[in-house]
């Protein structure tokens, strides 16, 4: 009972005792100590995995249910109790469907895309603190890699508009990549104010500097919004789906696609909504921390709140066109972010 | 305007073949050639401002192609129609898709539909039908891989 | 339909290229063929391609008797059909003189009016769903849903009604059928106001409309533009009101027009609209007398030789028909003028340099129906 609740409040100690007990053995043994590591690393890494997907069946079923209780429908409610196994069953279907490579697609970008895609948004996770000492990868970095990995995203949907050899697809493609190229910029002033704020790149470092309910979403409310709206738009969600613009484009850059590597751009989509929000609640509304609750709960909490928004948007807004777009990034974006930086670090200076 | 007085102004600047009165309505036919100047006038001088549809029928008996053209008034608020007889064999007539544009499509489906040439029609090609199938609307076509139902 | 390419790739530039937007697109609304010639994203020409399906509908019909066309009219133009039986029953009531009770008249003009609220309602839908606003859909099938079944409980059917007979009507109204009409009066105004606050007024769809496909209102009425998309060009014209049929006389209702002729006027003219069929409905429903709803019709209808030609105004505008007959119980030569058809023709002179997403706003803002553009 104290160990369980100890895992859940302060998971850092036990699981370094764990460590540091395992180790010991390990020695005892005679074994070298770095396939321990690596056996340790294997355990991490499925565990994010298993993360990732059941987090991913949970917020599509999440937001087909937001999105029914919005259109005033009931959403999915045959599958399962309340339709809880629906998305297991689309998963099924999507892995024993045929996979069609269509004749005239170049093969090697086709089929490398999902991959590109997905991979990133799986190497985040490991950066993301879950609770007190629940972090996979407490990197020195942690923010920067996490805006250096996520930008890997824009060659894959380029390899997919390329690749699939379909004028659709192509636009799409060009779309999102100057999409996610002009909205990356306001993106990393923003969190570069918050590293002003927080003084360290690391994210365990981000949250305790937010600790005693000083949360950054207060002082850097600018900057929570322009994260919200910027956000939405580097994961090319509603409105700012044109990649994908299904009245215009047919369905962008994923036109061609079936069975399972279809599955991996829509893991793909929702495993980015997912974190966008678990990186907004970090670094704006205090990660972790909370009252009563276990920390790794208060945490899915935030990130489910800040889900929540952007799906509620998704659902509300028609589509922004491409100019626009594009306008809305340089000329309202940036110099917002821009300004909201050069006051943070001015008020950082005088205080 | 009642239809007399459309009559008489058409009547003093162009010829008028042939004029009856239907359901309050002029008719006035007029020849192949002038088609374009009584539009035209019809038009600009007597405030048809709208095109209603161009289309033919297909007299057979009389062996003519006869083309429709309907125009109507948003100021007068009156209709006036102009038909032209062509002959069934060879029927030609200039297009008057210069005074309204909307005379394009439906020129290009009376063409395909009963074989009417247009002449100087900037885009003479099918609207509605494929390749293969011609002139459906006349009385006598008959379609090659037509079976007839059988009777019950 | 064309089977030659209309633009030459030959002849393009480094920059161009051609983009086919459909047969089978998302938001071409049926079997509609756009071919694009881009520039980026830029639209530098166009060139439409229709007679997908084509179902010669005028020859079927000269080889129907009269009272058999009835159903073919509901499927030239599925979301208003009961204004189309009504722009052909009208031709044939007007050449064989048959004078319609009143009470038919009223009825009439509420079911029609109904239709064209429904036929607005789903318009409204798709052009969310063009933009890439999902919702919307759902909130005017709420209310579509209310008047489809109203319309059902008086004709029996929810989409194509082949409600009309020459002279009346079949069957009187049900007996619930005004209950539900005052419930949908009474809140319907109420439920406009949140669909505009929803998409019409939202700031990313003004922004995307207005201004953009400018049509002036010389070039509508040149190509034969009407109904709602001519009006949104600033041209009080409407058939209820500049030609009035049946008894629209009697009602107080006012054209809605628009300022600019942009996307966004035509958007707002149509909204405005439902809010004006919807006083119709109101005026129509206390002032409908008691009596017949069926004219003295001949058993065989075989009207006199000569012609007719009738229009109405339907959801997407003027609707008319044209009959020739020659003495027998089938018409000699019968040609539908459908609004979609000149709508579709203007498409090109108002896309011209605007962006594809452009092209998707426009189109929708036309309201087209393939099928009667096809017939």
């Amino acid at each position: 009972m104290e160990l369980i609740k100890e895992l859940l409040y302060n998971s850092g100690k036990p699981l370094g005792e764990l460590y540091t007990w395992a180790h010991g053995i390990w020695a005892g043994w005679g074994a070298p100590p770095f396939l321990l590591d690596l056996i340790f690393q294997i355990v991490i890494g499925v565990a994010v995995a298993a993360v990732v997907v059941l987090n991913a069946l949970w917020i599509i079923y999440y937001d087909r249910k937001l999105s029914a209780l919005m259109q005033i429908r009931k959403g999915p409610n045959r599958v399962g109790p309340l339709g809880l196994l629906q998305t297991i069953a689309d998963t099924v279907k999507l892995m024993i469907k045929e996979d069609i490579n269509p004749k005239a697609v170049d093969i090697f970008s086709f089929w490398i895309a999902p991959l590109i895609i997905f991979i990133p948004t799986f190497a985040v996770f490991l950066v993301l603190p879950f609770g007190k000492g629940l972090i996979p990868a407490d990197l020195n970095i942690g923010i920067l890699y996490v805006v250096a990995i996520t930008g890997l995203t824009v060659i894959g949907i380029l390899a997919a508009g390329w690749g699939s050899n379909n004028k659709y697809s192509l636009i799409g493609g060009l779309r999102s990549a100057a999409q996610i190229v002009s909205y990356e910029i306001p993106m990393m002033l923003v969190i570069l104010s918050i590293v002003l704020m927080t003084g360290s790149m690391k994210m365990s470092d981000i949250v305790a500097a937010q600790s005693h309910y000083k949360w950054f979403v207060i002082p850097q409310i600018i900057g929570f919004i322009v994260f919200l709206i910027v956000g939405n738009a580097e994961i090319n969600r509603a409105p700012f789906d044109l990649p994908e613009a299904e009245s215009e484009l047919v369905a962008g850059f994923n036109t061609e696609y079936s069975a399972m590597k279809f599955a991996f751009f829509y893991l793909a989509e929702y495993t980015n909504l997912f974190l966008t929000s678990a990186i907004a609640a970090t670094l704006f509304l205090g990660g972790w921390e909370g009252p009563l609750l276990p920390p790794i709960v208060w945490f899915f909490i935030k990130t489910y709140f800040v889900v929540t928004i952007l799906m509620w948007i998704r659902w509300t807004f028609p589509r922004i066109r491409v100019d626009h777009l594009m306008e809305f990034s340089w000329k309202y974006m940036l110099p917002i972010a821009l300004l909201n930086l050069v006051i943070t670090a001015i008020v950082i200076k005088l205080v | 305007m009642i239809f007399t007085e459309i009559l008489d102004k058409l009547k003093a600047k162009h010829e008028v073949l042939e004029s009856k009165e239907d359901l309050g309505v002029l008719n006035a036919w007029v020849s192949a050639k002038k088609i374009k100047e009584v539009i035209g006038f019809l038009k600009n001088d007597m405030q048809f401002g709208q095109l209603s549809f161009v289309t033919a029928v297909d007299l057979m008996a009389a062996n003519n192609i006869e083309m429709v053209y309907r125009l109507f008034s948003y100021e007068t608020k009156s209709d006036v129609v102009i038909k032209v007889k062509l002959d069934r064999a060879k029927p030609e007539i200039e297009t008057i898709t210069s005074i309204f544009s909307t005379a394009d499509w439906h020129e290009r489906e009376t063409s395909e539909m009963f074989g009417v040439k247009f002449l100087n029609h900037p885009d003479p090609n099918r609207l509605l039908l494929p390749d293969g199938i011609d002139m459906p609307l006349r009385k006598d076509f008959k379609c090659a891989d037509m079976t007839p139902l059988p009777k019950v | 339909m064309t089977t030659k390419a209309p633009f030459e790739l030959e002849k393009l530039s480094n920059d161009e290229y051609i983009l086919n937007m459909g047969p089978q697109h998302p938001s071409t609304h049926g079997v509609l063929r756009i071919i694009l010639k881009l520039d980026g994203e830029v639209v530098k020409d166009l060139y439409c391609d229709v007679g997908y399906i084509h179902s010669s509908v005028e020859k079927m019909c000269e080889n129907k008797k009269y009272e058999m066309i009835m159903p073919y009219t509901d499927r030239l133009d599925y979301l208003s059909a009961v204004n189309y039986n009504w722009g052909y029953a009208l031709a044939v009531e007007k050449l064989m003189g048959i004078t319609v009770p009143e009470r038919a008249e009223y009825i009439r003009v509420m079911l029609a009016e109904l239709n064209r609220i429904m036929s607005h309602l789903l318009w409204y839908s798709a052009y969310g769903m063009d933009v890439g606003a999902l919702t919307p859909i759902m909130y005017a099938f709420r209310e579509r849903e209310e008047v489809i079944d109203m319309i059902e409980g008086m004709t029996g059917g929810r989409l194509t009604h082949n409600a009309f007979r020459f002279g009346g009507f079949r069957n009187d109204l049900p007996k619930d059928f005004m209950d539900s009409l005052k419930k949908f009066i009474g809140h319907f105004n109420d439920k406009i106001d949140e669909y505009e606050a929803l998409l019409i007024n939202n700031i990313i769809l003004t922004a995307r409309t207005i201004g953009v496909g400018v049509l002036s209102k010389e070039t509508a009425i040149n190509y034969g533009v009407t109904g709602p998309s001519l009006r949104g060009s600033n041209c009080a014209i409407d058939l209820r009101k500049t030609a009035p049929y049946s008894i629209y006389e009697k009602f107080d209702f006012k054209a809605c027009v628009g300022k600019n002729g942009d996307t966004w006027d035509r958007l707002k003219v149509r909204m405005d609209e439902m809010r004006e069929s919807t006083k119709i409905l109101k005026q129509a429903m206390e002032g409908i007398p008691a009596g017949d709803i069926m004219a003295k019709v001949p058993k065989i209808i075989k009207p006199a030789p000569g012609e007719v030609y009738t229009k109405v105004e339907s959801a997407r505008g003027e609707f008319g028909v044209y009959i020739v007959s020659d003495g027998t119980d089938k018409p000699y030569r019968i040609k539908f003028r459908s609004p979609s058809f000149s709508n579709l023709s203007v498409l090109k002179e108002i896309t011209i340099g605007s962006k594809i997403a452009d092209v998707v706003a426009i189109m929708g803002s036309l309201d087209l129906v393939i099928p009667e553009i096809d017939r």
